[in-house]
């Protein structure tokens, strides 16, 4: 946001940055390798809520997009609402590389339908002992970390570790301050 | 098995700060020498009370802190972390004592290894969960393990004598004139006690930070998990991943109470006993990546 819009009182969004969304595909390697964490076949993107009647709309054009071009790659979907009334469109492929290439898909469809500041972030789930996430946030344009333990506890350890571990080949967010979590996600 | 990288470069630096400051302290003695015996009363005495204090440190520091040695029986968890630890690090089991504060905090002292002592805060001890808590232990038996205390003390040993020195020399100077001549070996002294004093104190406190990159590193190495200490080290200074949801904090408000947690200054650096955080945490990173790579 420019400095004018800011004294006018404009508000507009941000506008999402996905050129660094890719850097996940390679890193699982290197996540499998270090850490024995393996992905869960599961990714999911967050979309914050729109007006109703916009969201029906959009809702059915992502299906039926999302129907259309996962016939190839055999990838499952749902579209749900969560808790705080975001949007989730949660894909399920035991192939890492079509989770990454499909994510990113949708990420350009919505971007071109004009929904590109609505995106807030994508997540990947890897297992290893317990679940770990990687969250991309679309507003940071960088990846982090995310363990979470039960009861809202958060696995601080295990973050540093993957923080240490993927600092070269992901784009970490440097300030932990904007490490948000993402309690009870549908995936 | 693991292969840990030695840190050359902090050895070499370490090394560096004990040498100057060597050279430091043998040009002191040998103007405080030129300069007449009757100096060396001051580093008698001196001596006499640092030996003192060294001998008595761990008990000294114990009343100091309110620190209280607590039994197996008391502290079970406690001792079996330490005693685990113990073995790994092939160290004598030290005296362990619980200091009744909130603020969390760990420190450990005595003369040597056989005399050593472990404390730890009850705050620490509810801030941290287990595995951190191990990584402060393992950081303090580090500091057991590398003799910090007598390399500190021994270190310390003349810059005291140099403060010393510039802080009673005036009255001293003033009172005992015998002759004229001890008014230019006055002002010689005192110069010369002042500067050994200021430069010597810099390279101290830059031995002492030293020490602790090398403790965060024993720590790493005797846990196997440097991230452990990295997480705790995070929560002793007061800052933690955000619990918050992203989904909540989403909003147009909220650029306005983000604060950066880390910040860097260098010159202040110079000052303190202790790195950085941000400093720490680097090379407890570079630590990791060597693990795995």
């Amino acid at each position: 946001m420019g400095f004018l819009d800011s004294i006018m009182g404009k508000t507009r969004l941000p506008e999402a940055k996905t050129d660094r969304l890719f850097a996940i595909s390679t890193a699982a390697v290197t996540m499998e390798a270090n850490l024995g964490l393996v992905p869960d076949g599961q990714a999911g993107l967050c979309i914050k809520p729109m007006e109703s009647s916009y969201y029906e709309s959009a809702k059915k054009e992502i299906e039926d997009l999302l129907s259309l071009s996962f016939q190839e790659t055999g990838t499952l979907h749902t579209i749900q609402k969560d808790e705080y009334g975001y949007i989730w469109v949660v894909l399920t492929d035991p192939d890492f590389e079509d989770l990454v290439t499909n994510i990113q898909m949708i990420c350009q469809i919505l971007i071109e339908q004009g929904f590109g500041t609505q995106l807030l972030a994508a997540v990947y789930r890897f297992k290893g002992e317990a679940a770990v996430y990687w969250i991309y946030s679309f507003k940071l344009g960088s990846y982090y970390p995310f363990a979470p333990k039960s009861g809202k506890q958060r696995d601080t350890a295990m973050e540093f570790r993957l923080r240490s571990t993927m600092q070269r080949e992901l784009p970490i967010e440097k300030d932990m301050a904007k490490w948000y979590p993402m309690w009870g996600m549908p995936l | 098995m693991i292969r840990w990288k030695v840190d050359r470069g902090l050895e070499a630096r370490m090394l560096l700060t004990m040498f100057l400051l060597a050279v430091i302290y043998l040009a002191f003695l040998a103007v405080l020498i030129s300069q007449g015996v009757n100096n060396m009363i001051i580093i008698i005495f001196m001596g006499g009370f640092m030996l003192f204090q060294y001998y008595y440190s761990d008990k000294m520091i114990l009343s100091n802190m309110g620190a209280r040695i607590v039994s197996e029986r008391e502290a079970p968890e406690l001792h079996q972390i330490v005693s685990r630890l113990c073995a790994i690090a092939d160290l004598p089991m030290p005296r362990i004592a619980i200091v009744n504060s909130s603020m969390p905090n760990a420190f450990a002292t005595g003369r040597n290894q056989k005399n050593a002592v472990v404390a730890v805060t009850t705050g620490i001890m509810q801030k941290l969960d287990h595995s951190e808590l191990e990584a402060v232990l393992a950081h303090e038996l580090t500091h057991i393990k590398n003799r910090d205390m007598m390399v500190m003390t021994i270190a310390t040993f003349l810059s005291s004598v140099a403060q010393l020195m510039v802080r009673y020399l005036p009255f001293m100077g003033g009172s005992g004139g015998r002759n004229r001549d001890s008014g230019g070996s006055f002002i010689v002294i005192f110069v010369v006690s002042l500067l050994v004093w200021i430069l010597s104190f810099i390279l101290i406190q830059a031995l002492s930070r030293y020490r602790e990159f090398a403790a965060d590193r024993g720590a790493a190495i005797i846990t196997g998990q440097p991230s452990n200490l990295m997480s705790a080290l995070m929560k002793i200074s007061g800052f933690q991943v955000p619990t918050e949801d992203l989904r909540k904090v989403e909003g147009p408000v909220k650029a306005l109470f983000i604060v950066p947690a880390l910040s860097r200054s260098s010159i202040m650096n110079l000052f303190s006993t202790h790195p950085s955080l941000e400093a720490r945490i680097e090379a407890l990173e570079r630590i990791e990546q060597g693990l795995v790579s």
